[in-house]
């Protein structure tokens, strides 16, 4: 690995710095089109982590920006840099297959308010990103497209479902890119990838215009290099929507502001439980660094004892399972055979879930975040790992629709879960590697809509260590 | 409250009007069951006056913010 912090490769700048760079005019849109198709031409083959690749377009969308440029006619903050994201987000006359062979040729009609307050800003398009079908997925397995592989061991998963935004991230292909979190899909590909991720409240982005898969815990949020270009996503695309009137109104935070500054007197927790359980060796030894590196940048830690997560866990699941089944029962009962047997077997869970039992799930929400955020009055955060473990083999993980496959899933998403059903915002950050060269990554949990605290912590933490700057490469 | 049998999947399958078989009935018990179980000690046991839009009352209370160190 190595930290590319002054390569002269455009690709490998962070986005908050090509942004710069080509505002101040010292590199071409062009350039920094060019440099990241020139990495995914590299890397492609090896990983499989664009579901389309639009070099010319890209290259004409750069020159556009170029020319506008020199007429003085700058777009927005991210004017010129090119951005893939995952391939969920419709863009009106573009084909947006959410993974699946079933919506394999669907072009959309519509534009996604999240990815058009990216193009409003000036971004270029450079293709689309793998995922897992229908973004129903934790591994980063996909039985249309094939699976996608991790940038740090080509044999280990991504994560999933934005298994390829986390890829793509990670191995510098795109400065960032769009995911989206209703289980731990952008957590976990940053957590095996080793970037960094931001799941948001609920409420904070507008869906519209993103796949559904659950309306209550769906929610939209950037994986990047870093805490401060987080910031940076998150402060285009927040605010209300006319075409979703679950994203909330009011002002939005200054992000990047929030991301320089100091941490010293905040006070993170530690639970005292549930996330602590159970770890691998290395995870739990890498927690332990992060909270020494949050210590010595100021921080107080202390412990904090969360109520019962196991029932969010499974509050999370009957909610997430009903609500699935119910976006796709009419292709379940007309195009059963066009899903992966993973996913169909999931979607199926939905349909033995009473509704009542959903309904009490959704009733319980209040009181149970109202519990959540009593046993957190005293912190500004709470740190815990993303996933019990690094990535497994995507040998080990592919477990199709076999007898034990739910359980293998429930593993790997135990930590995120809870944090979906609660409507939390949560960031996670690289915080360490395995003997064996596997990303770790932590998370940050807030309070509903403190996702600037979190920036905060994260950006500190990240000047503090060099995880986030560490680049995969090619044998 | 228990998890559903296969027997008890298949026929709330069939009233959704997405029948499956007994093996991806049984499948689905399993795979659900633990959700289930999970749930149990909240399920049955919720006041009266509770609505789920509770939730973002509660998103967007006052007391939503760091009360003391």
């Amino acid at each position: 690995m190595n930290v590319h912090q002054m390569s002269t490769e455009p690709a490998l700048m962070s986005l908050t710095s090509v942004a710069k760079a080509i505002a101040q005019k010292r590199l071409s849109s062009r350039e920094a089109t060019q440099s990241c198709l020139d990495r995914i031409a590299q890397w492609q083959p090896r990983l499989n982590a664009f579901m389309a690749i639009e070099a010319e377009q890209a290259l004409a969308a750069a020159d556009a920006a170029d020319a506008a440029q020199a007429k003085g006619k700058v777009t927005g903050a991210l004017h010129g840099v090119p951005l893939a994201h995952k391939d969920m987000y419709y863009d009106a006359g573009k084909v947006v297959t959410c993974g699946s062979k079933i919506r394999r040729d669907y072009v959309a009609t519509t534009t996604s308010t999240a990815l058009q307050r990216l193009k409003d800003a000036g971004t270029v398009r450079l293709g689309s990103l793998q995922m897992a079908e229908f973004a129903y997925g934790p591994t980063g397995h996909n039985s249309h497209y094939g699976a996608v592989h991790n940038p740090w061991a080509f044999d280990h998963i991504t994560g999933g479902s934005s298994s390829g935004s986390g890829a793509a991230v990670a191995a510098r292909l795109t400065f960032a890119a769009l995911g989206s979190d209703t289980g731990g899909s952008i957590r976990m590909p940053a957590h095996f990838c080793g970037v960094t991720g931001l799941k948001t409240t609920v409420g904070r982005i507008s869906r519209a215009g993103a796949m559904p898969l659950s309306q209550s815990l769906d929610t939209v949020g950037p994986l990047a290099r870093s805490a401060q270009d987080c910031a940076l996503l998150l402060a285009l695309m927040a605010g209300a929507d006319p075409e979703d009137t679950t994203a909330v109104a009011g002002p939005v935070p200054d992000y990047t502001a929030a991301a320089q500054q100091s941490i010293k007197g905040l006070t993170v927790g530690v639970p005292t439980a549930f996330y602590v359980d159970d770890l691998d060796a290395e995870v739990a030894r890498i927690l332990d660094e992060t909270i020494a590196v949050l210590k010595r940048e100021g921080a107080h830690v202390v412990q904090v004892e969360l109520p019962d997560q196991r029932q969010l866990t499974a509050a999370c699941q009957l909610v997430l399972a009903t609500e699935a089944a119910a976006f796709h029962k009419r292709w379940l009962i007309e195009r059963p055979q066009d899903y992966g047997p993973q996913v169909l077997m999931r979607l199926q869970n939905g349909l033995a879930i009473p509704g009542v039992l959903y309904l009490e799930a959704m009733r319980w929400r209040g009181p149970a975040l109202s519990a959540h955020l009593a046993a957190v009055a005293g912190v500004d955060a709470v740190i815990a790992p993303v996933a019990p473990v690094a990535a497994p083999t995507i040998a080990e993980s592919d477990v199709g629709n076999s007898p034990d496959a739910e359980a293998v899933i429930q593993r790997l998403t135990r930590f995120t879960r809870p944090i979906n059903y609660l409507g939390l915002p949560s960031l996670s950050i690289p915080a360490g590697f395995t003997a064996n060269g596997l990303p770790v990554g932590m998370q940050l949990i807030g309070r509903s809509f403190d996702e600037a605290m979190l920036l905060r912590i994260g950006a500190a933490f990240q000047r503090a260590t060099d995880f986030h700057d560490r680049v995969p490469e090619l044998p | 409250m228990t998890r559903p049998t296969p027997k008890e999947i298949k026929a709330i399958a069939d009233v959704a009007g997405v029948p499956v078989d007994t093996d991806v009935a049984t499948r689905i018990a399993n795979s659900i069951g633990p959700a289930f179980e999970g749930f149990a000690p909240v399920a049955g046991t919720l006041p009266f006056d509770l609505e789920p839009a509770t939730f973002l009352l509660v998103q967007a209370a006052k007391n939503n913010e760091k009360t003391a160190k």
